[in-house]
This record gives structure tokens, sequence and C-alpha cells, in this order.
């Protein structure tokens, strides 16, 4: 029996188990075939990760937080030169006097250094009655040496206070700027015995300022607190009490840009109808103004005259006064936004900061209409500003009888729209946290400050652009920081080149708006941080970058996945089944040669 | 932004008005709205991009919001709505978190100071359930599982007229005079859940001030700050007082210099431009003419005569 089974099966041993052995060696066929088919699926996925790949430009994020954490540590200070003349004392020792205006300028600034305050370089110079000095530089090499005996005791007191400042200007106008601008303080002590004991400080239009009184050599107590208070209060502040950065009175839109709309409104034209003749006071009045405020704002400058705007607050008749009158609580309400079609600018765009400046000229039913403060005064200007919005002020007609056949057409007189301008200016400065009137007043004194056609004086517009070049540089690192948070947070955000770009030019407008304001370029640095803070604000409101249209990575996958997961499934699943076959029959296949050995 | 406006739609028969009541009597729809973004283009997208600021550069002026960061902003939204969600046009949802976002983004760039969020839908308070940004009040009509009804039905145009919350609230309104110096604390107790049918839920742990002490003008009948202009600067009357025997104003002095002026460049367009001197003299000549009928008289005639003799020479 053995041998028929032997000669029935050849070629097999007994022992053959067709489950774990097999005879010929297994084929990759199939095995080439599946992982073929995944391995053209694998290559395929490179080309759909780059097809599903969003843009995004690189942002330079470690800079931005850099810059954000520099401009939070380390506030920015500008490099202030002040310096002390005294005139007509008997020689005293300047050092002396120096280091007592100095505590007198720390003890006012408490010692803190906010940002766009001075780092200041304080200088004293005596000169006796016979015209000789003594004085103590703080540095040595200085083009704005003064020189001895140039300022004549007999200048002060006698001319107007406009040809003294002109002269005065003559002798500190040799200044050439090297880290910072110089502001220097004359005391000037008269001898004159019949003179009384008033002392006058007067601050000109330019940098200088000077106090004037007799007998002044007993009081230097008195003397030195009142310098340290101009160095302090007027020059490094401006005569502006508040002391934090408030965006509130900083009415410059964020493209650098403002737009002066002037409106002149005829309550009822069936009454009387106003026209003005505008150009002429933008080409003489306002054109000083908006050049000297280039540096911190581009101005420019629209008008209109509007007809049938009644107001929305209600007046009373007063027999005293015999006029109508409208109180300060009445005031929020005085701006008809319904019927006051002011902002209606074709040139300005959407980021520039319009400032609406109102002639309201009241109906013949409330002329004249007076504005009465809390107090029971009469206001001098009939005006009124709201912040960041714009100023209104109410213009009588001088003659309130109505003609009553035909509506008059008149044109208000240059005298009476000079008056006007002026009282726009007071409006103008208030808006930029000036005040209206020329005169700072403390617990020391009365100072003059003598109005400058521009607007501004010369040390007003350093305050300005130093506050502005602050607020601007904050802003800027605010914006582009909340851009980097807002673009991290979205992964899946197409970023355009065009943010990206402008994210550099910002820092490096930034940069050099900061080594400009070390260098003590104070207009230089307000353009250049205006332009810093434009440029980010450009990224940050980069219609592209809107959260609702870009998707998170989930929805990616949730949209790709029913296209490619089960067939890419069955792919895998197949390439791995047929692996292990192959593997299974290898191993069955290397069995039977070991057993095929050993037999 | 209005998605139907129901004024100018074709099938009102009041045209141009919107009243509060069947009475007819205030209409709502004056002379003086505005509406900003209507019908189609009342989306989402458009909503939130008013809200945050991010505009094509070509959006005018006057579909912006224009706030800074002293501005008091009333947002006030109706509609269906539910759970978390308002509906918009029938197409589209705002979510809540789209919301909250934007809000978020709004305070990082400081566009306003204090915001008011109103809702008049069903389940109005799921709306403002993820706002986190401080000084933001918001108040709904409606809690989670509530609906919010219409007041009443105005069987002339055929319509609901107004809804219960909004109802109410105009009703508060119309109650007060402009020195009225009713807080807002006043404005949430008048809502009755019983009237309303509904509970108006207001949230204010974003909003520091006691809403005793807020006086609803901070958010409505726009109210402005103010301060008062004490003086002039008086750049140009100092000038003035002292130059004594110089007694014209600055204007008519720079008049002065502004006739020198055109008269140099008259000068020096003459050595550089002939033709525009001529064209100078000219009109001058011109104004100089008393009687300009006869000229015009004159020289059509002179043409007729000239287009005769050339169409005779040219047979």
């Amino acid at each position: 029996m053995e041998e028929t089974s032997d000669r029935l099966n050849p070629g097999i041993t007994p022992e053959f188990d067709p489950k774990t052995m097999r005879s010929t060696k297994p084929g990759l066929k199939r095995l080439f075939i599946t992982t073929s088919v995944l391995f053209s699926f694998l290559l395929g996925v490179p080309f759909l990760w780059k097809s599903v790949e969003i843009y995004r430009s690189p942002l330079p994020f470690h800079d931005i937080d850099s810059l954000s954490d520099q401009i939070e540590s380390t506030p920015l200070r500008f490099p202030c030169n002040f310096h002390a003349v005294f005139v007509g004392f008997p020689s005293t020792d300047p050092d002396n006097l120096r280091s007592q205006i100095q505590d007198g300028i720390n003890q006012l600034t408490h010692q803190n250094s906010q940002c766009g305050s001075c780092n200041f370089s304080l200088s004293v110079t005596v000169q006796n009655r016979d015209d000789q000095c003594s004085e103590t530089l703080a540095h040595s090499s200085t083009t704005c040496s003064y020189r001895c005996g140039v300022i004549k005791r007999n200048v002060f007191g006698v001319g107007v206070d406009d040809t003294v400042d002109e002269s005065l200007n003559d002798v500190f106008s040799g200044c050439s700027e090297e880290s910072g601008k110089v502001y220097s303080v004359v005391v000037v002590n008269k001898e004159n015995a019949n003179g009384g004991d008033e002392v006058k400080a007067v601050v000109g239009k330019r940098r200088h300022a000077w106090i004037v009184g007799n007998g002044l050599e007993e009081r230097y107590g008195d003397m030195v607190a009142r310098v340290s208070e101009i160095f302090v209060k007027v020059f490094m502040t401006g005569g502006r009490d508040e002391d934090s950065i408030q965006g509130e009175f900083m009415p410059v839109g964020s493209d650098g840009r403002i737009v002066l709309s002037f409106s002149l409104l005829n309550s009822n034209p069936r009454d009387w109808v106003y026209d003005w003749d505008f150009q002429r006071i933008d080409e003489a009045l306002l054109a000083p103004v908006t050049k000297a405020l280039a540096p911190i704002a581009n101005i420019s400058v629209e008008s209109q005259v509007l007809y049938h705007t009644p107001k929305s607050s209600f007046s009373s008749w007063d027999k005293k006064l015999q006029s109508y009158i409208f109180r300060t609580s009445d005031l929020p309400f005085f701006v008809n936004s319904n019927e006051w079609h002011l902002d209606t600018s074709a040139g300005a765009s959407g980021r520039s900061k319009i400032l609406q400046f109102v002639v309201y000229i009241p109906s013949g039913k409330e002329c004249p209409l007076l504005l009465q403060l809390p107090n029971g005064e009469i206001s001098k200007t009939n005006g009124f500003i709201s912040p960041m919005w714009g100023g209104v002020i109410v213009w009588n007609p001088g003659n309130c009888d109505k003609d009553s056949e035909s509506p008059s057409r008149n044109t208000i007189s240059p005298q009476d729209l000079e008056q006007i301008v002026e009282i726009f200016l007071g409006q103008f400065r208030q808006l930029f946290g000036f005040k209206s009137e020329a005169i700072y007043t403390s617990g020391l004194g009365t100072y003059k400050i003598l109005p400058s056609e521009r607007g501004f004086t010369e040390w007003e517009l350093d305050v300005l652009s130093r506050k502005h070049t602050c607020f601007n540089l904050h802003s800027c690192s605010t914006t582009l920081g909340s851009l980097s948070r807002l673009v991290r947070s979205l992964p899946r955000m197409i970023i355009k080149d065009e943010i990206g770009e402008q994210v550099k030019y910002s820092l490096k407008a930034a940069k050099l708006a900061q080594s400009n304001a070390s260098l003590g370029g104070y207009s230089s640095s307000a353009s250049s941080s205006r332009e810093a803070r434009s440029l980010a604000e450009n990224a940050f409101f980069h219609p592209s970058i809107m959260s609702v249209s870009y998707f998170s990575y989930e929805h990616c996958f949730a949209v790709y996945s029913p296209f490619f997961l089960p067939v890419a499934g069955h792919v895998v699943l197949a390439a791995l089944r047929e692996w292990r076959r192959y593997k299974q029959e290898k191993a069955k296949y290397l069995t039977w040669l070991t057993r095929k050995k050993t037999a | 932004m209005l998605a139907d406006d129901m004024a100018c739609n074709a099938r009102n028969e009041y045209p141009a008005q919107v009243f509060n009541n069947e009475n007819h009597k205030l209409n709502l729809y004056g002379d003086n709205v505005e509406v900003d973004y209507r019908g189609y283009e009342v989306t989402v997208e458009n909503f939130l991009r008013v809200l945050t600021g991010r505009h094509e550069n070509a959006v005018p002026r006057s579909k912006r919001l224009l706030s800074d960061e002293g501005s008091h902003i009333l947002l006030y939204m109706t509609g269906h709505g539910g759970d978390e969600f308002l509906k918009f046009q029938d197409a589209e949802e705002l979510q809540s978190h789209d919301l909250a976002d934007a809000v978020k983004q709004m305070k990082e760039k400081r566009r306003f100071k204090e915001l008011m969020i109103m809702v008049d839908t069903c389940q109005a308070a799921t709306l403002f359930n993820q706002l986190q940004s401080p000084g933001v009040l918001a108040i709904g009509s409606s809690l989670k599982g509530e609906n919010s009804y219409s007041h009443h039905l105005d069987s002339d145009i055929g319509v609901s007229v107004v809804d219960r919350f909004t109802y109410y609230t105009l009703a508060f309104f119309e109650r007060l005079n402009i020195y009225d110096n009713a807080s807002l604390n006043s404005l949430f107790r008048s809502y009755d859940p019983r009237l309303l049918m509904s509970t108006a839920y207001y949230r204010t742990d974003l909003y520091q001030p006691h809403l005793v002490e807020v006086p609803v003008t901070n958010f409505f009948g726009s109210v402005m700050e103010t301060i008062h202009t004490n003086s002039a600067y008086k750049a140009f009357s100092s000038k003035i007082s002292n130059s004594k025997s110089n007694p014209e104003m600055p204007l008519n002095q720079l008049s002065e210099h502004d006739a020198n002026i055109p008269n140099d460049e008259l000068k020096n367009e003459k050595q550089k431009c002939p033709y525009s001197q001529m064209r100078a003299d000219l009109h001058k000549k011109l104004e100089k003419l008393e009687n300009v009928d006869t000229v015009v008289n004159l020289s059509i005639a002179v043409m007729v005569v000239v287009v005769m003799v050339s169409s005779s020479l040219l047979r």
C-alpha cells in the first residue's frame, strides 16, 4: 500500500500540509499591482497638498513683538536744551542757580519719564549790570553760545511785546539744531525805583520767554520757581493739563490726513441768506496754519453753504438781554444730525478724519441767539466744540430785522470773517488739546502767551510733534501686535504680499521715527511715526482679512475626505492584504524547502 | 441695514411709510431716514465688515462705521433667530461666536468706548453668550427656549406691524422729552414679561458703570459731548491793535498782496505766453463794451455776409 501511495503522489512527502506549505515560489504579480496602485496614490499626495496650500506672506512676527516690547518698556524721550539767562543781576554763582533750577524742574516732573517728555540739559548765564557774563554750559561744544551783552535791559517794558519778541528772536535764532531745540528764558531785573512790584511774564512765539520785574535780586527763589515752571509746564507740556496720551485730542485720521470741512448754515433762508468769500480766508488765513501742521497731518480744507438747517435744541427769550438764550445744557443737542448734511466730502477717503466747523446763522425767530454759561455770563465766542468731531459757532447777523418782502442776500464782511476765523482757531487749538485763550495761569502767576498767526507757536508745535510721535508709535505697535495675533490664530487665512510689505515698511518707519526722536528732530520723527501708523493701519484693515471667509483645518479635511478616504481605504487595505498574503505564502514555501532539505 | 425695506416694498399700500401702530399715527420712516445697506447688500460679511472696518477702498464714508475710541455705539438687531444665531436673508446665519469675534476685534482696535447690543428675535439672549470684551452692554428680548412675539396685526397693511419688545421700547422713548434724565435702568425695568410674553434678559457683567447712573442719551438720540470755547485766539487783532499807522485788516493787506501777485504773474506770462495776454486784452475790451447785444448782432450779420460771399465765390 505504501508503494501505491508513493507512486500516486510522486513528489509529495507524507508530511506535506497544503495549509502550511507550498511547493512553488509565491508570485509577485498581485503584490506588484496593489503596491503600484498604492504608490501612485502616494505620488499624488504632494500634488494634492500643494493644491490646497494657501499663500501666506511671511510676516516678521519677531520684529513686531520686539517693537511692542520696546515701546512698552522704554517710553520715548526727546532731547531738549534749556537755557536760562539772568540779566541785570549782581554777579551770582551760575552753578548754584543751575542746580536750583534743576531741582525745581525735577520736582515738577516728579521724575516720571513719560513718553514725549524731555531729556533735558540745562545751561545758565548770568549777565550783571556791567554787561559781564558768567555762565555754566551743559555741554562744551555748542553753537548756541550767548554773546554777552546782547540783551539790553532797556528793551524790556518799553516796546510792545511783539517787538521784544522779535528782538529776542534775533538773539537766539543763531542756534542750529544738533540734539533737540533750545528753549530760553530771560529774567530781566530792572532797577527802576519808580516801578511797581509787579512781575510780568510773557512767552514768545518762537522758543523763548521772558520775565521782567523790579528788585528781583531779592527774590531768587521765586524766580527760580517761575523759570522751572516755564520750562516744564509751558515748554515741555505746552500748557496742557492732562498728562497721559489721550486719544481724545488727537484728531488725526489713521491715514495721516485731516479734512477741515467748513459749513455755513443758513437756518431759515426765507429770512436772510448769507454767503462768505471762503477762498480768501483759505488762502490768507488758513494756509499758514495748514503748512505749520504739515509734519503732524496732511490737512486739506473744504467748504460748503447749506440752507434750511434748523437746530434741534430750544432757546428761550430773555427780556433783560433782549435776545434768545440757549444754555450749556442744550449744547449736546444742538447739532441736528438729521437735517445737517455735513459729511458730504467727496475728497476724504474712508480713513481720514473730517473735522466739521459749522457757522450757524439763526433764523429770524431766534435772532439774536446767545449762549449763556452756567455762571450766568454770556459767552464771548458763542461757540463750542465736540472732541474729535469739530466745532460750532453761532453768528448773529448784525441787524435782526427781517426784510419782509424778500430775503436779503448778504455776504459776511471781512472783519466779521476774521473774527469768525479767530474763534475757529481757538476751537482748532482746543481740538488738539490746547487752550483757546493765549494765557497760562498757575499758582505762581499768569504767563501771557503771544498768539501766532499760524495758530500755534513754535514751541506748541514742538509739543504737538512730540505727543503725536508717541501716540502714533504706540498705536502702530498695538495695531501690528493685533495683526500678528489675528494672523497666527487663523492658520488658513491668505495673507497677501501687500500686507507683508506694508508691515515691513511700517516697522522701518517706526525705527526711523525712534532714531529721529533720539537725535532731537521733532518734526521728522512726527512725520515718520505718522507714516508708520498709517501703514500699520492699512495692513490691519486690509479687506481680505475677514475670518468669515476662511475655514479651519477641520473644514478642509471634511471637504476632501469623502473624495479620497473611501478609495484610499480600499487601496491601502488591499495592499496590506496582499503583503500579508505574500508573507504567508513565502513562509509556507520556506517551510517546504526546509522540510525537503531535511528529508 | 434693511434686508427687506418694507417702506419701499411694492406691496406696501402706504409707500415710504412704516408705522409702529395700526392707528398709523407715528411714521417711523420719516423724511430724514437714511438706509445705507438695503436688499441684497445685507449679508453677514458686509455686517462684519461694517463692524470691523475692513472695507474695500472704494466704499464711501456713508457706508462705514466712522467711530473712534470715544464713541458709544448702539447695535439693534431684529428678525428671525434661534439658539446662538440670527438669520440673514433666509440664506445665511450670523453666529454668536462670529459676533463675539468681531466685537473683540473692534475693542482691540479701539473702535468704541461703550457698545450696546439690543436683539429682538426668538431666543435672543443666546446671541450674545460668547461676548467677552469689556464695555459691552447687551439686552435680548427673550431667553433660550422662549419665543418673541409680534405685537399686533395691522389688517390694513396685512402684516404684523411691530414686535412686542420694539413696541415697548418705542413707547418708553415716546414718553420722554429732551430734558428728562432717564437712566438705562428705568428702560430695562420698564419691560414687563407679561406684556412681552417673554423675558427680556440683559447682561451687564462686561459693562462697568452702574445702570442707574447711565443716562439713556448715552446710546440713544445722537447726543454729543461738548466743551465750550472760552475765547477766540486773537492772532490777527493783536496785530491791528499794535500797528496804529496801518489800520487795514490783514485780509485787506493780503488782498493787496494778492492783487500785486497776479499782476506780476501776468507780466511774467506776457513774457512767456503772448497768446494768453492777447486773450486777457480781448476779455478786458469785451468787458468795457456797454451794449453787448449790438456787437453780437453785428457779428452775426458779418458772418452771414461772409458765408454768402464765400459760397458765391466757390460756385
